[in-house]
């Protein structure tokens, strides 16, 4: 098991590496760079072109690639992940505004969601082929087929025509006021967690059916347990396991990927953060936070790999 | 004993009319007496880039930290484009235009406690006009003209010049140009980035970036009385019908920019008379520039036949409730002192109200040029809905019907300035012109050779020689005449297609008071003169 946990740990190397060479080369090759947009907004100024080649230079943006990633990889290894070129401001300290609200979210919106999901995903597998089941698989199909950013709409909207209330406008950690931190979140965290459940409920479903279909369950039936005892007991334990690598991925995918859900909800996340460094060619930034978050991915993937052996025994890691 | 009834009826009722009366009147009164307190919530559809106005040029940095500065002069808050003093309290030109002096207001202090004086209004003025290498100024082509700034003691300031310019005052009236301390300027040009010293009504409170700002009144301003808020806050959301939302919910009380159409309705329908909507011109025009340089544009004819086949009128009723893009005009906002009266204005290409005879001229001139059949274009453009790629979606089918087929192909920004703008990689492009005044300087400098907002990258020694004339000419009626004759040789040879004029919704609600708005979303967002009926 160490040694295991140990390769794992050392994979972890080149794996980042490999994504920050991969976002850095991929940065570099479209088209754009900060310095013409910091000269361009939507009044779009006189741009002198002296000007722009010493805001490159005073960006480093003229020096050479190597010398860019090196410099870059270098300040990785002192966990300096340097300044927004978009702002100036350190990346670590941009990071840390928004990563509180990121993380409530992903951790709210994946309990939600599991706490949907599991019993309804069992309900639907034990009662195969009746209306139960068949009104599950409607809520869920309609979880993955209505996009997250139109039901948070609608859900604002609702709000607001109904009721002349909107949720507030900032985030308050909850920390410091909870209901003010529920009011805002609660949207949200039901919203990504309807969609992230119809995932997990149709998973569940299908895993629960299979192993329902197993010969040491038909045997559990034979010796007449109950049925609380047949599917919590024998079935559910050993149909989790594709149900928590998914559950795992969509954490991971959660904390960096709720773009259009933090734009409706006016959510100053993590996900909303990369998108617009992006679109201001902000290097450092891209860089810095596509390699914490696969970071992130390579830690809950070890993580999900190591609660297989809890859930099954017979899992031995070498 | 009825009569003495009837009597005391009387009086009642007298008596009670009395009291309505006086209390109505109180009322009308207590609604026009300006409130102290509150603070004013607002919905910003971007956040800044950095918070130093001289080296920015988006609404988002302007209308954040406007109200923590103050400025050498400024637009009047009430009647654009009347020029007022703000820390100037008179100024004088000299008769010959070349210089100009200002007296700067005494007692006046920085948030940091320090007196403002004309050495710091020379900081500003010569990191903005003469900005050291480590910094940039995004509009220091506004003050060619000028040759060196004095300031002979603690409140004269003084401008030379090289040659009058006729701009020179109303530049000096931008907001853009907020002063700053000369010490902090001193350590670092750059300063101003990431902090903010200011001497405006409010004093800066908090930053979070991407979600909110605030400001807090500064009880040591230099306007007796004033600000009346006791603070205001920003919070920032991209999405517009979360902004439309947030002004509906009543969680923000004021959008300052721009709502569509349809969210002002919506929100008017809901709230009735607990909201206002000032709908404004604006100093800002959606066209489209043709690289003069490639071909089939390098024939005149095909540029007029393009102009020709867009029909501005439809576009202005079509558009106006999705985009807000309106009026059709010229190379200078309609109605304004210097624009093209209409008369004039129909007689050049593409702006005739008959569009069959357009679209049969189009034709005949395609034709002539060698497209008889029409042909194929790429019409790049910003990923931005609003009110970008409405307009390019209008002005492509409307091309289709004199046989150009232009393919609509949206850029992310920045490879809409590397890959077009800047590269001159295009055919058309979507070029927008939004400016914080009206002035000429301002919004014909782009047509002149070389000028880096020259998209079309073409070269009219005319053109050139009548925007310097313009530029110098102290009379307003001969700038009138020289600058018609500048836009009729744009307009004419259809080096540049002008599209609509761009107008603009500030909903706020009814208890947000004297605040005008003006015809852009950069003036008049100092706060200084606004207050809340209530909370």
């Amino acid at each position: 098991m160490g040694t295991y946990i140990t390769k794992r740990l050392l994979l972890i190397v080149p794996t980042l590496i490999g994504a920050a060479a991969l976002v850095f080369v991929i940065m570099r090759v479209i088209p754009g760079d900060v310095a013409l947009l910091i000269f361009g907004g939507d009044q779009a100024g006189q741009i002198d072109p002296k000007q722009l080649a010493d805001m490159r230079h005073r960006l480093g943006l003229d020096q050479p690639l190597i010398v860019q990633f090196g410099t870059w990889l270098w300040g990785v290894l002192r966990f300096d992940f340097g300044n927004s070129l978009w702002t100036g401001r350190p990346v670590i300290e941009e990071l840390l505004i928004r990563l509180p609200l990121s993380l409530e979210l992903a951790i709210a919106a994946t309990i939600v969601s599991v706490l949907i999901a599991i019993p309804l995903g069992m309900l639907a597998a034990i009662r195969q082929d009746t209306w139960v089941d068949y009104l599950v698989r409607v809520v869920s199909i309609g979880g993955l087929a209505i996009p997250s950013f139109w039901v948070g709409i609608l859900c604002i909207l609702m709000l607001v025509i109904f009721f002349g209330w909107g949720p507030p406008l900032e985030f308050t950690p909850p920390w410091i006021d909870p209901w003010a931190n529920f009011q805002m979140m609660i949207w949200p965290v039901v919203t990504v967690g309807y969609r992230y459940a119809a995932v997990t409920t149709r998973m569940t479903r299908s895993t629960l059916l299979e192993v329902l279909r197993e010969d040491y369950i038909r045997t559990a039936w034979a010796k007449g347990l109950r049925e609380r005892a047949v599917v919590i007991r024998h079935a559910l334990k050993n149909s989790m396991l594709p149900v928590i690598t998914l559950v795992g991925t969509e954490f991971a995918f959660l904390i960096g990927g709720l773009v259009v859900t933090e734009t409706v909800f006016t959510l100053n996340g993590v996900g909303r953060f990369v998108v617009d460094a992006v679109a201001h060619r902000d290097y450092p930034v891209v860089q810095a936070l596509i390699f914490l978050i696969a970071f992130g991915f390579v830690v809950v993937n070890l993580l999900v790999d190591l609660t297989y052996a809890w859930f099954d025994p017979r899992i031995r890691y070498r | 004993m009825a009569a003495v009834t009837r009597r005391y009826h009387a009086l009642f009722i007298v008596l009670a009319l009395a009291v309505v009366a006086a209390s109505v009147v109180t009322a009308v009164h207590a609604a026009d007496t300006p409130r102290r307190g509150g603070i004013l919530l607002a919905v910003i559809g971007a956040d800044p880039p950095s918070l130093d106005p001289h080296q920015e040029s988006t609404f988002a940095t302007m209308q954040l930290v406007a109200p923590l500065y103050s400025t050498l002069i400024q637009i009047d808050p009430y009647s654009y484009p009347k020029i007022i003093g703000d820390v100037a309290s008179e100024w004088k030109i000299s008769p010959d235009a070349l210089t100009y002096t200002f007296k700067i207001r005494p007692g006046i202090k920085f948030h940091d406690g320090s007196p403002l004086t004309a050495a710091d209004v020379k900081a500003t003025y010569d990191k903005l006009i003469f900005p050291p290498k480590e910094t940039r100024s995004v509009r220091k082509g506004a003050y060619l003209a000028v040759a060196s700034i004095d300031a002979p003691d603690a409140s004269t300031v003084v401008f030379k010049l090289k040659h009058p310019s006729a701009s020179l005052l109303e530049n000096f009236a931008s907001p853009w140009n907020v002063i700053y301390p000369k010490k902090y300027l001193d350590k670092d040009p750059n300063y101003f980035m990431k902090n903010v010293v200011g001497s405006g009504p409010f004093k800066f409170k908090s930053y979070t970036p991407g979600a909110s700002f605030e400001g807090e009144r500064n009880p040591d301003y230099f306007v007796k009385d004033r600000p009346y808020l006791n603070g205001y806050k920003f919070f920032i959301s991209t999405e517009t019908s979360v902004r439309a939302a947030a002004v509906r919910s009543g969680r923000a009380y004021i959008e300052f920019r721009d709502l569509p159409s349809a969210e002002v309705d919506a929100i008017k329908k809901q709230l009735g008379d607990k909201v206002v909507v000032q709908h404004t011109p604006m100093t800002g025009q959606f066209g489209i520039a043709i690289n003069n340089t490639v071909k089939p544009f390098t024939d005149e004819r095909v540029r007029k036949a393009l102009t020709l086949g867009l029909d501005r009128y439809t576009g202005g009723r079509v558009l106006f409730g999705l985009t807000g893009l309106k009026d059709v005009g010229g190379l200078l906002r309609p109605g304004t002192e210097f624009a093209m009266p209409e008369a004039d204005l129909q007689k050049l290409p593409g702006f005739g109200k008959d569009m069959e005879k357009n679209r049969a001229e189009a034709k005949k001139l395609l034709a002539e040029a060698g497209y008889p059949h029409g042909f194929k274009v790429v019409l790049k453009n910003r990923n931005v809905k609003l009110p970008y790629q409405d307009f390019a979606v209008f002005a492509i089918q409307e091309w289709r019907k004199i046989g150009i087929e232009a393919e609509h192909r949206p850029l992310e920004t920045a490879a809409w300035f590397a890959d077009g703008r800047d590269s001159g990689n295009f055919e058309l492009i979507i070029a927008p012109t939004v400016e914080a005044s009206d002035d000429p300087d301002v919004f014909l400098r782009r047509y002149t050779t070389g000028d880096t907002q020259n998209w079309g990258r073409f070269t009219d020694p005319v053109v050139d020689d009548l925007f310097s004339r313009q530029s110098r000419a102290l009379d307003p009626a001969e700038r009138r005449k020289v600058i018609l004759q500048l836009q009729k040789t744009v307009l004419e040879h259809a080096y540049y297609m002008p599209g609509l004029w761009w107008s603009r919704n500030v909903v706020h609600w009814a208890k947000v008071k004297n605040y005008v708005a003006p015809p852009n979303h950069y003036a008049n967002q100092k706060l200084q003169d606004v207050w809340l009926s209530e909370d």
